[in-house]
């Protein structure tokens, strides 16, 4: 063997300010750390706290009611924004999970109304329908390897129209089960049902990205994806997967809406409410694990957005709100990830 | 230093360059003459590169050096791009930055400005005709409208020299310099470009031709100079350029044409046995790696020594050839499959291939493991953090925390964080592409100790590096890759840079 033995003699790392500046900074670090990971949470708690004091919407805002709507209504823009998340993980967007809730909530509705199917049936085809296209996105994405933006984009106009056709511009409204409507409208031990389906999604998705190898693979493609390739993983068929289970999810969003709305509007579910969900997702990657998308930082990302505008509409302001905050939210949230994600770098 | 003479379009006078640590150029002197072609050769680190960048105005010389071009004499101390531009020094680099999607004629614009006509419009005629009249100056194949991308690589080569002159006046004005325009050209188009270049020079063009390719010198080239740590090893002429005197120059001591005999040593399991493995570069690759064997691969840019290792780990198209593991033929149609057979592979580009840079230290240690830690339907983080808190200790990784990012991370830790994700698969053969590249003496030596305790445990390993000294230094045998073909094969303690020097160099067929 002819290696090199240098290793014992070779000295540590020089440290110029020595050990007490060291402790000194790791102190700031932490504190910093700190204040990135929970500053939504606390920007989110003044929010609620001004608009419960403040004497425009002391009165309306914190009631037990007007919280029951907020959070019984964010239900589907929650399941689509952890939709979007999943491949947004591995560096992917998909820009139809709206649209993919338009469809599915007018097929469900349509399923009933018109072919007279059992609630159960028009429920697992709506989601179905959601996979199938996410199958088709994820197919043309990772094989044929076309860029997702504009592959989704694509597909969320397409979907559109299909909507107008199927609905003929129409709301579907008889013979929408009630079973299916009573789980929308309904409260469960004083909490919207709506949010147990939100909450049971997001612990799944949560313990996908960050209790699974899938998960974990999805984020180390998202990472650098040649390094994924190289420690053995199918990017491929990963990326595949990813699309997928986010048209299943949008599918699913699309079963609750006909609950909660009782009906199927072809207004409803648009690319509008995929821009909402994405605002959602990066702002939420600026919190709780910051530079990454995650589910906790997520949904308080889209409470702390649904509380605001509510309190700004209480307040009396014109409903344009509603589409400026989501998108300066949106706005805002990259601009803080890029300067924070480049000060981090220029830490090392 | 006597005044250069009026047929002198470059000369330099006392050129060093001291960086922290290591000086690339020592005192070097050599004079450039009107209608030359001149090359500039030397090994790796000998300083060419440097003083290339000295030249271009990137990096400044030290304080005390003189570069004359036509005449004029400028302080090497204070040098700008703008400056080499305007004495009339013409750069064209190893991949010419041509457009390929675009036509000729733009790519001929976007060097010089487009022409203009009526209210700023472009005057595409204009533009037409001036590149046409380059097209014929060059002797470029193609007209001005022909996209870049439907040339052939000389010819691409060509358009980039063509706009690098294109604002020269006449032929025998400034000097053009060719960073190893060839090094990532196929043979065929080696010699076109070459005879093109000959042409230029028969017409009064003065040439600096930076190559590692011999042959191509001795074909071509009227003068050459080379440089070997950071000095001038010597200026040849006319019959004097040989290969067997550029190699002399090249390594700093006479060539030995005598190839002993290797003894044969077999003592430990061969784990690796390649017979003519073919594909990409690689033409005809045939070697063994031994149990506890540390196989050294030499070879210069170019010479197929990381499609060799991309190859071996599943990642590469073989087109021929086969790779025996542990005495069974294997073909791997998928990187697990050579991961699940005991491979292991560190590659060249660490930000490129190998790094997650915003996620943590444990999560880039256990990549190629994280499945080891998928129990009870449970990634269990506590127990990849404590493994990962345990391969820190074993790898001297020095991070603030196993949750830090690894971008934060200094390159030496980046690069034992890679190897330890490796190494802690327990591999029977792991795969090295310049595992010190960018990565300081400490960190190189330290890498190499932990290389070598994988060793000790059995893991058979290949190297490539550039570094001859280091290859030198770490392996137990070395094979010479040439072109494509093994070439030669040294074993330890007869190892040594020079000797790989020459051998990587040697275009002749060497018989084994």
């Amino acid at each position: 063997m002819s290696l090199t033995d240098e290793t014992a003699s070779a000295p540590q790392a020089a440290t110029p300010a020595g050990p007490e500046a060291d402790r000194h900074r790791a102190g700031r670090d932490r504190v910093l750390e700190f204040v990135e990971r929970y500053a939504l949470v606390v920007l989110f708690g003044l929010t609620f706290l001004f608009f419960s004091l403040w004497s425009k919407t002391s009165s309306t805002f914190p009631t037990t009611r007007s919280v029951r709507v907020v959070l019984g209504d964010q239900a589907v823009i929650g399941i689509l924004s952890l939709a979007i998340t999943i491949p947004l993980v591995c560096g992917e967007f998909d820009f139809s999970v709206g649209s993919v809730a338009g469809l599915t909530q007018v097929l469900c509705a349509g399923f009933m109304s018109r072919l007279g199917a059992p609630v159960v049936v028009a429920v697992l085809a709506a989601v179905a329908i959601g996979a199938l296209i996410g199958l088709a996105n994820g197919n043309t994405v990772a094989r044929v390897g076309v860029n997702s933006l504009i592959v989704t984009l694509g597909v969320a106009t397409l979907l559109g129209g299909v909507v107008t056709w199927y609905g003929k511009g129409q709301t579907i409204v008889l013979h929408i089960s009630k079973r299916l409507t009573d789980v929308g409208s309904g409260n469960w031990l004083g909490v919207p049902r709506t949010l147990y389906f939100l909450a049971v999604v997001a612990v799944l998705v949560y313990y996908l990205l960050e209790h699974t190898p899938y998960g974990r693979y999805l984020h180390s493609i998202g990472s650098n994806r040649d390094a994924a390739r190289l420690v053995g993983l199918r990017v491929e068929r990963l990326v595949l997967i990813a699309f997928v289970l986010s048209g299943l999810l949008s599918g699913i969003a699309g079963v609750i809406l006909v609950a909660r709305n009782g009906n199927a509007s072809p207004q409803v579910g648009t690319v509008a409410d995929t821009l909402q969900a994405l605002a959602a997702a990066f702002l939420g990657a600026t919190a709780i694990k910051p530079g990454r998308f995650n589910v906790v930082g997520t949904m308080v990302a889209i409470f702390f957005l649904a509380f605001s505008v509510t309190g700004l509409t209480l307040a009396g302001v014109a409903d344009w709100i509603h589409d400026v905050f989501d998108g300066a939210a949106l706005f805002v949230a990259v601009l803080i990830s890029t300067v924070v994600g480049r000060k981090r770098a220029g830490l090392g | 230093m006597p005044g250069p003479g009026p047929s002198v379009v470059l000369g330099l006078a006392h050129i060093s360059k001291t960086f922290p640590g290591t000086r690339a150029l020592d005192d070097v002197s050599f004079d450039v003459r009107r209608g030359e072609f001149h090359a500039l050769l030397g090994g790796n680190g000998s300083g060419k590169s440097t003083l290339i960048k000295i030249l271009a105005g990137v990096y400044h010389a030290d304080a005390g050096g003189m570069i004359t071009v036509d005449g004029h004499t400028v302080d090497a101390e204070r040098t700008s791009p703008e400056d080499a531009r305007a004495a009339g020094l013409h750069f064209v680099h190893q991949n010419p930055a041509v457009f390929p999607a675009l036509s000729i004629a733009e790519n001929m614009a976007i060097g010089h400005g487009f022409e203009r006509g009526v209210a700023g419009r472009i005057d595409w005629k204009a533009l037409r005709r001036r590149t046409s009249a380059l097209l014929e100056r060059f002797d470029i194949p193609g007209r001005p409208d022909t996209l870049v991308r439907d040339l052939r690589p000389a010819e691409r080569a060509m358009v980039a020299i063509a706009r690098a002159l294109q604002d020269q006046e006449g032929e025998e004005a400034g000097l053009l310099v060719l960073d190893e325009p060839t090094a990532s050209l196929p043979r065929a188009e080696v010699v076109r470009l070459l005879g093109a270049l000959t042409r230029y020079a028969r017409d009064g063009q003065t040439i600096l031709f930076v190559s590692h390719r011999l042959d191509e010198v001795v074909d071509t080239a009227d003068r050459a100079t080379v440089l070997r740590d950071g000095r001038v090893a010597g200026t040849v002429e006319g019959d004097e350029i040989t290969e067997d005197r550029l190699i002399e120059l090249i390594a700093g001591r006479p060539l030995e044409h005598v190839y002993p005999e290797m003894p044969e040593v077999a003592d430990a399991e061969v784990v690796l046995d390649v017979r003519h493995l073919a594909g990409g570069p690689l033409v005809d690759v045939s070697f063994q790696v031994r149990r506890g064997d540390v196989l050294g691969v030499a070879g210069l840019l170019g010479s197929g020594r990381s499609e060799l290792l991309k190859m071996l780990f599943g990642a590469y198209r073989v087109r021929s050839g086969e790779i025996v593991l542990d005495g069974r033929p294997v073909r791997f149609r998928h990187i697990g499959d050579a991961m699940r057979a005991g491979i292991a592979y560190v590659p060249e580009d660490r930000g490129g291939e190998a790094a997650f840079p915003n996620m943590t230290v444990t999560e880039n240690m256990t990549a190629a493991l994280v499945d080891r830690y998928w129990r009870g339907a449970l990634l269990r983080h506590r127990a990849e953090d404590a493994d990962t808190r345990a391969g820190m200790l074993e790898f001297g990784v020095r991070a603030a925390s196993e949750h830090q990012e690894l971008a934060l991370l200094s390159g030496g830790n980046q690069q034992k964080v890679i190897l330890a994700r490796w190494l802690l698969r327990r591999p029977r053969l792991l795969l090295l592409d310049e595992p010190t590249q960018g990565v300081d003496v400490n960190a190189r030596a330290e890498i190499y100790h932990l290389v070598r305790q994988a060793v000790a445990d059995g893991c058979a390993v290949i190297v490539v590096t550039s570094d001859f000294e280091e290859l030198a230094h770490v392996s137990d045998r070395v094979v010479v890759l040439n072109q494509g073909r093994v070439t030669a094969e040294l074993r330890a303690p007869d190892i040594s840079a020079t000797r790989l020097t020459e051998l990587a160099y040697t275009m002749r067929e060497v018989a084994s």
